[in-house]
């Protein structure tokens, strides 16, 4: 299998995982705090501000994951 | 003769079916899926029926799959995951052939629809979260709280677990949709330029397609890798919570 083995590769792979890593917490939180305004608090723009922020939380949380693992791996 | 580059992702219903509401049409995807699942099982059951000491071409390749996908669960899971070998093998195999396969004009490319990886990515994520809870009980719940976090800071904490632990199938799907889409809509542009373009300089963005798909392949390969890796990781999580995370620290 050489292109996973091969370091270009290798690293494009990393690079794109952790763009979409950000991308989808941030997705899922900010959904999460919509979801939670429109149907359940009826709390105006509150619960969406709340989710954005801590889906970008998230995000940064499962980058970190993922980086911590690239230095196990070397 | 404007046509979208989005233009090949659309697909058309060669037989209808309904079946109690549920549309099981046959179209073009479902064709594609058929044949990689009959190339994919043709070409490993030709090179597992020769089972010789000094190895076939096909006997080496297939071989060579075998200890990649064995390395890959060992690392991520350790022994406990060869338990899992035949699923994360059955899905990287057919995700890297669907990307491959896709890449011949004229075919389509099945993980390029988000119906396809999404229920791949629901899937895998559903599978790991019971494997979780059978394997801890209700101790899996602790996988929301990350190790050595301050008793203050939990209420902080546990949704923002919560929402990255929910990131995981979309982020998943999306990836391995997204990357398959752009690449061929790259393609679909650039191959488009060069018939419009003419002898002139239609010669240039037909280089370009050329090198992308090159490319391609590439990205082929690293998306099936991703989409499998994570699989054993999320897989792996469950079985030792907070296992990989204590040697991290």
């Amino acid at each position: 299998m050489p292109p996973p083995n091969d370091p270009f590769y290798a690293g494009l792979g990393q690079a794109v995982r952790i763009g979409t890593e950000l991308l989808a917490a941030l997705i899922v939180g900010g959904g999460l705090g919509w979801a939670a305004d429109t149907y359940l608090l009826k709390s105006g723009t509150w619960g969406l501000v709340i989710g954005l922020v801590i889906g970008a939380a998230a995000g940064i949380r499962n980058a970190m994951r993922l980086a911590q693992r690239w230095d196990k791996s070397g | 003769m404007e046509e979208s580059p989005l233009h090949p992702f659309e697909l058309h219903n060669y037989i209808p079916i309904n079946l109690f509401g549920l549309d099981i049409s046959i179209n073009k995807a479902v064709i594609m899926m058929w044949v990689v699942v009959g190339l994919v099982t043709f070409l490993l059951i030709r090179a597992a029926t020769s089972r010789r000491m000094v190895p076939t071409k096909l006997q080496s390749l297939a071989e060579l799959f075998v200890g990649f996908i064995r390395d890959m669960i060992l690392d991520t899971m350790g022994k406990d995951g060869m338990k899992f070998f035949p699923f994360v093998a059955t899905l990287f195999i057919f995700i890297l052939f669907c990307n491959l396969l896709g890449l011949i004009p004229g075919t389509y490319t099945v993980t390029s629809q988000i119906v396809v990886t999404a229920a791949f990515s629901i899937f895998v994520y559903t599978m790991s979260i019971v494997v979780g809870f059978v394997l801890h009980g209700v101790k899996f719940l602790g996988i929301l709280v990350p190790p050595g976090t301050p008793g203050w800071l939990l209420p902080l904490m546990m949704p923002i677990e919560l929402v990255s632990q929910l990131a995981r199938p979309l982020s998943l799907a999306v990836r391995l949709f997204a990357n398959m889409t752009a690449g061929h809509t790259i393609l679909g542009v650039l191959f488009g330029l060069t018939i419009t373009g003419g002898l002139l300089i239609g010669w240039l963005p037909f280089v370009f397609t050329i090198a992308m798909n090159g490319l391609e392949v590439g990205i082929a390969f690293i998306q099936a890798y991703i989409f499998t890796i994570l699989t054993c990781v999320y897989l792996g999580d469950a079985f030792h919570l907070h296992g990989a995370e204590g040697h991290a620290h």
